[in-house]
């Protein structure tokens, strides 16, 4: 606490502007680098790669936005603490998800051919959900 | 740290902080201020990832309906949109800093600035919202639109509007804060001693800006 304290009087007296506004200037045209770098390559449609792409050019640009605008990177530990352990924990969640998804019997997608043993799956309409119909 | 900023306990005059009775000093409270607010910033960042999870799961159920919906949504103007929120998220940083040197002509100026990205960002998300309202791309039961038949695109649209929706109204309260900001800065109450309202309600913009940043992507470069 002692600490933080003493970091943040220095960072009062000095106020964020001593970093000058070139910095602000210089991550405003690296995230505009970046959307035009995603656009480019999500229209391109590069396949299998285009997410995991995509989702590392809005993971560096946020990085970008929390770090500097956000001023992360001179806040005092706590502060970092608490956010950094949220987005930790929203990973977390995702990869359990993703370990669901990755280990899922063929049956229990709803992609699955209809099973000839159990209920007949018909499609009764553009985009509406599959609708199980049993055969009298 | 000495505990004489506290001693002598009189109302703040303009652009002075004022000093809850349970704290000891100033940088005390702004400490425990900004903590409060990179709580509430990490509850936010899992209120969207839950949705997120959503996203995930119905985007690996139904892979060929998303990606033919994503395609099916304006690039330019979502690629408009997210240089506008950027720009804003520039500009709400360079108002604090200027608040912090004291020039709240150009923090008045800057806030404007980025209010009226706010409404620029809302009038082309409705411009995109009543494109999809007159085709039919709507969500759950109410899809009815012929271009793309593949299972699952109507999850695709509720979730597109979900996320958005959520989003957006996100931008509507970002935008009352930083009206408030601004006036608060008109009237000089804000200055280089007093400026973590300023900051707190920069930092809650800038976290409208991180959700958008994934959300782009992943729902119109799919």
């Amino acid at each position: 606490m002692a600490n933080e304290t003493k970091s943040e009087s220095a960072h009062g007296e000095k106020g964020h502007g001593g970093h000058g506004i070139g910095k602000y200037i210089a991550v405003w045209v690296a995230l505009l680098c970046f959307t035009g770098l995603t656009v480019y390559t999500g229209h391109e449609d590069l396949g299998a790669i285009n997410l995991p792409l995509a989702v590392t050019i809005a993971t560096i640009k946020a990085t970008l936005v929390v770090l500097f605008f956000m001023h992360m990177i001179d806040t005092p530990t706590a502060n970092r603490i608490v956010f950094v352990v949220s987005i930790v924990f929203a990973i977390v969640l995702i990869i359990g998800v993703f370990g669901d998804l990755w280990t899922r019997n063929e049956m229990t997608l709803p992609s699955a051919a209809p099973s000839t043993l159990g209920p007949e799956i018909q499609v009764s309409g553009p985009g509406e959900s599959p609708v199980p119909v049993h055969h009298e | 740290m000495s505990s004489s900023d506290h001693a002598h306990h009189h109302a703040p005059g303009p652009g002075e902080p004022t000093l809850a009775h349970h704290f000891d000093t100033q940088d005390q409270q702004n400490q425990a201020v900004r903590l409060g607010m990179w709580l509430f910033l990490g509850t936010e960042v899992l209120l969207f990832a839950g949705l997120f999870l959503g996203y995930t799961v119905y985007r690996n159920f139904y892979h060929e309906a998303f990606h033919e919906a994503s395609r099916h949504l304006s690039l330019f103007l979502g690629t408009t949109n997210t240089i506008v929120l950027i720009t804003s998220s520039l500009t709400v940083a360079l108002a604090l800093w200027a608040v912090q040197q004291g020039k709240n002509k150009l923090a008045a100026a800057l806030l404007v600035f980025t209010i009226l990205c706010a409404f620029g960002f809302l009038g082309i998300k409705s411009l995109e919202y009543a494109e999809k309202f007159r085709e039919g791309a709507l969500p759950g039961k109410w899809y009815h639109f012929s271009e793309i038949t593949a299972p699952g695109a109507n999850l695709y649209y509720t979730i597109y509007f979900l996320m958005t929706g959520l989003h957006a109204f996100h931008v509507i309260v970002g935008m009352c804060v930083l009206i408030w900001v601004l006036k608060g800065v008109v009237k000089g109450r804000f200055s280089p001693k007093n400026d973590v309202a300023v900051e707190l309600g920069a930092l809650y913009w800038h976290l409208v800006d991180l959700v958008w940043i994934f959300l782009f992507p992943l729902l119109y470069l799919i």
